[in-house]
């Protein structure tokens, strides 16, 4: 099969990932998933509704629960002999299947975790002993972005502000025309971060994707610049990366990456993989639940947290039966996904007069759609209150960002919504969403009409 | 849109004290079909350390699994918060704590361990040399929490012994106070004690309202009690014992599904406020319990099912305490009669246990180092089907020792950790008799085979 280029990591890289991705047989496509296997797959979702927001809590096919189920069935047969005998084998074979994925060198390097925000945890918990314990100056700066996400800028207000450190935002422009945009917004916070003469800029968090407003970020240029400017660490939160924009930790470069496999890989809830490239710093992470393995290594500690229900951890390599089912494995599916989401996201952007948030190649599978401006969208609280009358009376779920206005702009647009795309999604639900919008518009809806 | 809603999920009309009808009690079978999935052919007499949940719990589980993957987004702003309060009701109540706030759920007791030590960890920054004291036996993951977050943060750990074999409260009393002493020595201040309420290995229920006292008395700063064992095997009240931490996993004996365990944190403790879960979400700052319940997308359901479990033990006679009740007085029968067929003793008396007991194992099994006890259990896992764990206990005064346990071979210096849960049978522990006989009398080797 040929390979092909993406632009989705900052510059041109050949798609020639791993072989463990390796591409199903050229064989007729009557091998490969049908339209209706795949109905039959998600089955599980409610029908009712338009479900254009798999970036927020992901999906996982019908397969992969039954594979689940079996796990969580042998633990519980006989839960001493699955303890000593095949968890830790079973999180080991997960682990190497995504050191595969992802390209690391050592399957020392990747650690299985519950989620993106858990990753977080441990990252900065690193980052507050040494402020703590004198490695760090008091001043010192953590540099992330404005749009970080949520968890993401509460913990590093946890471990980094109350630790002593200082944190510098990255603005952002969006709507986003080009990555020299931000690349240029990024020099320009660590030149601030550095400008105080004798601070050291320690760590730099950036997001691959994006989570609100959605955009790609060129992560292997900024990681460059970093290096370039004598940035200690950099973390990549790639919650949206793998299974959405390809993740590959030579070509990247960072010493932290973390990423979801719920959330556009298939998996139950929840899991998420958290790589360290190997380096003598990395002997100081540390789960922060600490069980008898404490000291064994970050993959070691993290595999063992005291009883719990590990079964989506040890389903990951399930993942790829599934995904070789699709032509083009998984590789075929994001590359479908994306293809999709700009063609939904130009349809309802054309149908509705507006624009999308950043061109095609700055996102993967999810765009922002900008709503029409009559919907009088003016604050966070109006985007939540669209979302629940959206889902609550028109049976469409999507997540609504609000986008405040800047000096002297008028008549912009300040709402976009985030529509994703993935491999259940279906024509007829953006659709739906292009005609509930074009109702609201049509009856003069405005969000002041909302009651509290 | 919504499917039919389990009963089972909680309906306004079960409470926690709520006593069955006395023609509705789980028979024999249906109890058998609760534990179905149990491997068949295995004396599981090891509830104490992974637990077990029923079939029907099991089912109100995958209910509530299902509902997300339907529709997550809605499962989030709509259905996750009041189910998880709810269950946070049903505790409150279990374990008479006064205010709902200070209930927070969480996985397990290693996880509570991390909430409370950092807390303590941090306060350390300003206090370096004072101490902490815990049981030498306390849960490896806790003695490791106390390294990741006390000892590096600058305190001296004191380690008590506990008795063991042990005849009465007064003795761990007795080997408290003297720790408590030396804790306290050189003007040190005392900042937290970390009591179990039941131990690990070897088990054994410790007076911890008494020690909490003691605590009080003598100036410690903070009491934290490890119950991992207790919700389910004894009656907690929260008031009566006293401590500003206490928690207990439900997935050990009180039938919940892997892994859910609750944090109890006393209000009128000043650094409650300054308690955060590790995992910082965007709820950081609204409370431990806010904070608790969410820390990123994953699986909450194992902590929506505590009214599906009341449901189930209130199908037995005298629900809760009937359940705990009986299996106390048949693990100490079990133990009484394993005890007897094997010429050896208990670790404990009766009044010192609750539904686990240590029995001494036979002199005969030579069970000399940790390392044998690791290989006994897997030997009787392997080659017998009985699922147990050994303890190892070194001799203290050496061979000639007076008061060293014995049997009429030699020094008993392996114990067996007994537990007794619903689903156990007689059959169960005479499998386990037969196999320790078996192995005395016809394996040659007995520092070959295991």
């Amino acid at each position: 099969m040929a390979t092909h280029d993406h632009h989705l990591n900052g510059d041109t890289i050949t798609n020639s990932t791993t072989n463990l991705a390796k591409k199903p047989k050229l064989s007729p496509s009557s091998t490969f998933i049908t339209a209706s296997e795949i109905q039959s797959e998600f089955s599980h979702h409610d029908p009712s509704i338009a479900r254009i927001n798999n970036g927020s809590f992901g999906c996982c096919p019908a397969s992969i629960v039954k594979a689940q189920q079996l796990l969580q069935l042998q633990f519980l047969r006989q839960p001493d002999h699955f303890y000593f005998n095949h968890l830790r084998p079973g999180i080991l074979e997960s682990r190497t299947f995504i050191k595969q994925l992802i390209n690391a060198h050592h399957v020392d390097e990747v650690s299985i975790v519950d989620n993106a925000t858990t990753a977080a945890a441990i990252v900065l918990q690193r980052t507050a002993w040494a402020f703590a314990e004198g490695r760090f100056d008091k001043g010192d700066v953590a540099i992330m972005l404005h749009y970080a996400y949520g968890a993401v800028k509460k913990s590093i207000e946890a471990y980094v502000t109350r630790a002593g450190g200082c944190v510098i935002e990255v603005q952002l422009p969006f709507p986003v025309n080009s990555n020299d945009e931000i690349v240029h917004e990024f020099r320009k916070a660590l030149e601030k971060g550095k400008e105080h003469g004798r601070r050291r800029v320690r760590l730099a968090v950036i997001d691959h994707i994006t989570s609100m407003p959605s955009v790609v970020i060129p992560v292997k240029e900024l990681v460059g610049i970093c290096r370039e400017e004598g940035v200690d660490q950099v973390f990549v939160d790639a919650a949206h990366g793998i299974g959405c924009t390809d993740v590959d930790m030579q070509d990247i470069g960072a010493d932290f990456y973390t990423s979801n496999l719920h959330k556009w890989f298939f998996c139950p809830p929840s899991v998420a993989f958290l790589y360290c490239r190997k380096s003598p710093s990395c002997l100081d992470l540390h789960h922060p639940v600490v069980s008898h393995e404490y000291g064994n290594g970050l993959a070691v500690e993290s595999a063992w947290i005291g009883t719990r229900d590990y079964s989506a951890q040890l389903v990951v390599p399930k993942v790829l039966e599934f995904a070789n089912r699709f032509e083009g494995g998984i590789d075929g599916i994001k590359k479908r996904n994306h293809d999709n989401v700009v063609e939904m996201g130009q349809m309802l952007a054309k149908a509705w007069g507006t624009n999308l948030g950043c061109p095609p190649e700055m996102c993967a599978t999810m765009i922002m759609v900008g709503l029409p401006a009559s919907l009088g969208i003016s604050s966070e609280l109006d985007t939540m209150k669209l979302r629940t009358h959206l889902r609550d009376n028109f049976g469409v779920e999507v997540p609504i960002y609000y986008r405040v206005p800047k000096d002297e702009e008028v008549g912009v647009i300040t709402g976009y919504a985030r529509i994703s795309y993935q491999v259940y999604n279906k024509v007829e639900e953006y659709t739906k969403f292009r005609d509930a919008v074009n109702q609201l518009v049509c009856d003069g809806f405005t969000c002041a009409l909302l009651s509290k | 849109m919504e499917k039919e809603e389990d009963p089972r999920n909680g309906d306004d009309h079960v409470t926690a004290t709520k006593k069955p009808k006395l023609t509705n009690f789980i028979t024999e079978s249906e109890l058998r079909s609760e534990f179905s999935h149990h491997e068949a052919g295995v004396a599981r007499i090891n509830n104490g350390s992974f637990g077990c949940c029923p079939g029907s719990v099991l089912a109100a589980q995958r209910s509530w699994q299902l509902r997300f993957l339907q529709q997550p987004d809605h499962f989030y702003v709509s259905t996750l918060r009041p189910n998880l309060l709810r269950s946070r009701a049903l505790i409150q109540t279990l374990i008479n704590a006064h205010h709902i706030d200070e209930v927070s759920l969480v996985d397990n007791a290693t996880t509570a361990a991390a909430i409370v030590l950092q807390q303590i960890g941090r306060r350390f920054a300003h206090h370096r040399n004072d101490t902490v004291i815990m049981f030498r036996c306390a849960f490896p993951a806790v003695k490791k929490s106390i390294q990741a977050y006390v000892t590096r943060a600058g305190a001296s750990v004191v380690e008590v012994d506990l008795p063991f074999p042990v005849s009465s409260n007064a003795e761990i009393i007795a080997e408290f106070r003297k720790g408590l002493s030396s804790a306290k020595s050189d003007g040190r201040k005392v900042r937290l004690a970390i009591i179990d309420h039941i131990t690990s290995m070897p088990s054994v229920v410790i007076p911890v309202r008494e020690l909490v006292h003691i605590c009080r008395e003598e100036g410690v700063e903070q009491v934290f009690v490890d119950a991992a064992h207790a919700i389910g095997s004894v009656s907690i009240d929260v008031q009566q014992i006293g401590a500003d931490f206490y928690v207990s996993n439900l997935y050990k004996w009180f039938f919940a599904p892997p892994s859910v365990a609750f944090l109890y944190c006393r209000k009128s403790n000043p650094s409650s406020s300054e308690t955060h879960h590790p995992v910082v979400s965007h709820e950081y700052g609204n409370g431990l319990p806010v904070e608790s319940s969410w820390i990123g997308t994953r699986d909450y359901t194992p902590q929506l099912v505590v009214p599906a479990i009341m449901e189930f033990v209130n199908q037995f006679e005298g629900g809760s305490e009937g359940i705990m009740r009986r299996n106390h007085e048949e693990v100490v029968r079990m133990g009484k009669m394993l005890a007897e067929a094997w010429g050896t003793s208990l670790g404990s008396p009766p009044e010192m246990c609750a539904s686990m007991v240590m029995v001494g194992l036979p002199s005969k099994l030579h069970v000399l180092s940790d390392d044998d006890a690791t290989r006994l259990r897997s030997h009787l896992r392997d080659k017998h089907g009985v699922e147990v764990p050994i303890y190892y206990r070194a001799p203290k005064n050496g061979e000639k020792g007076e008061s060293e346990p014995r049997d009429d071979h030699g020094l008993i210096t392996g114990y067996a950790r007994i537990s007794h849960q619903v689903y156990n049978r007689i059959e169960d522990y005479y499998k386990f008799r037969d196999a320790i006989n078996r192995i005395i009398l016809e394996e040659t080797s007995l520092q070959g085979c295991f």
